[in-house]
């Protein structure tokens, strides 16, 4: 299945890259520069990986309602269930809770294989869309 | 004592500002990050440049919630005397966007110190404006 990078530009390129593939799952591989000093993957990153597996879920969304709208988060909450190791590909997922004609409610996950990293929750507003 | 991490950029320290220690590799790639004391407090920033942002200028949320969970994470190990915390939650608001060449600061504050569980809240702010704020809850290691 071929994967394309997301989130190319900035913070998203200098701390990833995050992959996604045709099936719409986002990878990311954990090096040593994503690492705390207690060699697991830093929060930091884990909240990064979040941000940018909601942010483009979010995007894709807005852009699909009206072709231009962007999107700004409002607010992000991330609760840590486990670590992540050095070699391991995290598998990020997010989803649609609710979309209103300003705000968006996105609801994501973190995980290596079966376990569980990162749940996640996102609020984003929509601008640059049309006026009802 | 471990030696601190190196940055990949120089940047220069504000006036009146020293670079943190950084011993987190993830850090150190995105630091410096610098501090300073203002009346016994201990206060940090970092200065945003390209690396942080977007493409339109405005600053990583990724970026602003590692700042976060480093000095928030710093707050709630010296909130439980200097043993070690794991992060179990953290929230973010964005208030308003920072821009490539914004000095954000962060002021944190222990909100509540249980045995095993520290709250930890913390205000982001570029100038008098504040872009973030934060809430988080830390386990301490080996207490329950």
């Amino acid at each position: 299945m071929s994967s394309r990078q997301v989130d190319t530009s900035g913070f998203g390129a200098y701390a990833g890259p995050v992959l996604r593939n045709e099936a719409g799952a986002f990878t990311f591989e954990i090096a040593d520069h994503h690492l705390n000093g207690a060699d697991r993957l830093h929060g930091g990153m884990m909240m990064t990986l979040a941000a940018i597996v909601l942010g483009a879920v979010a995007r894709e969304t807005a852009a699909e309602k009206t072709p231009g709208a962007t999107v700004r988060p409002l607010s992000l909450n991330c609760d840590f269930v486990s670590a992540g190791e050095k070699g391991d590909t995290v598998e990020g997922r997010a989803d649609v809770t609710r979309a209103t004609r300003t705000v968006l409610f996105i609801s994501g996950e973190l995980r290596v294989g079966s376990r569980m990293l990162m749940t996640a929750t996102g609020v984003y507003a929509i601008s640059g869309a049309e006026k009802a | 004592m471990r030696q601190p991490l190196p940055s990949p950029v120089n940047v220069e320290p504000p006036q009146g500002w020293k670079p943190s220690d950084l011993h987190d590799p993830f850090e150190a790639y995105v630091g410096p990050l610098f501090e300073r004391e203002e009346n016994g407090e201990r206060i940090f920033g970092f200065i945003a440049d390209e690396r942080h942002a977007d493409e339109t200028g405005a600053v990583h949320e990724g970026m602003l919630m590692t700042f976060a969970d480093a000095f928030l994470g710093g707050a709630a190990h010296r909130g439980a005397g200097e043993r070690s915390c794991v992060t179990l939650s953290l929230q973010a608001s964005f208030l308003t966007e920072a821009r490539a060449g914004d000095f954000i600061e962060c002021r944190t504050r222990i909100d509540r110190t249980t045995r095993a569980i520290i709250f930890v809240s913390g205000r982001f702010s570029v100038g008098e404006e504040d872009v973030m704020t934060a809430t988080s809850l830390w386990k301490v290691l080996g207490e329950r």
